[in-house]
């Protein structure tokens, strides 16, 4: 963390929330073509049109939604899929407590309301954008929004629809999350002091991977990096 | 489905579990004094996690997907920035697969 940032007061401002929003642009696209695969699921799963918006609109987490179809049935077996939201969603945890150093000073109900549409991408562009500029929530609650509307669009849209879509793998519409990520490393790690973390954070959701399922792996490689993070300020002089 | 009222319940349990993950790190963080040990810590994460989910990508990645995360990552590096990054991995994707690779 860049020291002098973190001293500067962070804020919530409607420019912020503009900024965000077309900073997000792209991954409202990914938003949408997930919505539609989520929709077309939900439909099999013989959601109504109104239950699988209203899941989309409320739950905002695609992963957690698509693993709770896996394991819906009659009567709803109400404690696997709480216990699978939480699995696919506790990466969040971690994220959303990153931001804290940066978020200080922003007003707390707009900070909690911008924590409501958290995604990875958002987070991932929002501490990138805070490294240059002053830190301001609305520019997290931007990226929110801007995939927020096409979730929930593209859940009807994908109910409706229900298996007349094409595939969007023909158009590598399946990989905008990989490549996001992928061109995000590439502009994120820049200081020779993220090698270990990245090294650390890479081998431990692999080797977790194979022993835990749902998103756990990457809770495991984030506080593994976490942890080669604190271990290395300790050996700074 | 929609008359049954326990999948409200259902979803309901969902949103709570979903939102109480999103706000619950920034929260919990708000009691720990911050001391620059535990900022470092924090500080390391981001990167620690982008590595997670890439290496996760990787690891069930054939040689399209591969070729995709290497042009997203060094488009974005040495040319265009993430944006122009992201657009060439999926472009990669996209037309190794027509190729039928």
């Amino acid at each position: 963390m860049d020291e002098a940032k973190a001293a500067q007061s962070a804020a919530f401002t409607w420019g912020g929330v503009r900024k965000g929003a077309a900073a997000g642009g792209a991954m409202a696209a990914n938003a949408a073509v997930y919505g539609v695969i989520f929709g077309a699921l939900a439909a099999q799963a013989g959601f109504d049109l109104l239950v699988a918006a209203a899941m989309s609109a409320l739950v905002y987490a695609g992963g957690a939604q698509v693993a709770s179809l896996q394991i819906w049935a009659s009567p709803i077996p109400l404690a696997a899929v709480w216990a699978t939201s939480f699995a696919v969603n506790a990466r969040y945890i971690l994220q959303s407590a990153s931001l804290r150093p940066w978020l200080r000073g922003s007003p707390p109900a707009r900070t909690y309301a911008s924590l409501f549409t958290l995604s990875d991408a958002g987070w991932a562009m929002s501490l990138h954008r805070w490294r240059s500029e002053r830190p301001d929530a609305g520019f997290l609650f931007g990226t929110g929004v801007v995939q927020y509307l096409p979730w929930v669009g593209g859940t009807a849209a994908g109910h409706v629809l229900g298996n007349r879509i094409g595939s969007p793998e023909s158009w590598g519409l399946d990989f905008i999350f990989p490549a996001f990520f992928a061109a995000m490393a590439a502009v994120m790690w820049k200081r020779r002091s993220e090698l270990g973390p990245i090294v650390a954070g890479g081998g431990a959701a692999l080797i977790a991977e194979r022993f835990l399922a749902g998103h756990w792996s990457l809770v495991v490689g984030g506080l593994a990096g976490s942890l080669v993070g604190v271990i290395a300020h300790g050996r700074r002089p | 489905m929609a008359a049954d009222p326990e999948i409200w319940i259902a979803i309901a349990g969902m949103a709570l579990v979903a939102y109480a993950c999103r706000a619950g790190g920034y929260w919990a963080m708000g009691f720990v004094r911050m001391t620059p040990r535990l900022e470092a810590g924090l500080a390391a994460m981001p990167s620690a996690l982008v590595a997670a989910i890439l290496a996760r990508t990787l690891a069930s990645a054939g040689p399209v997907e591969i070729g995709g995360v290497a042009a997203a990552f060094l488009v974005a590096r040495y040319a265009g920035g993430d944006f122009a990054g992201m657009i060439a991995g999926i472009a990669a994707v996209a037309v190794l697969r027509n190729l039928g690779i």
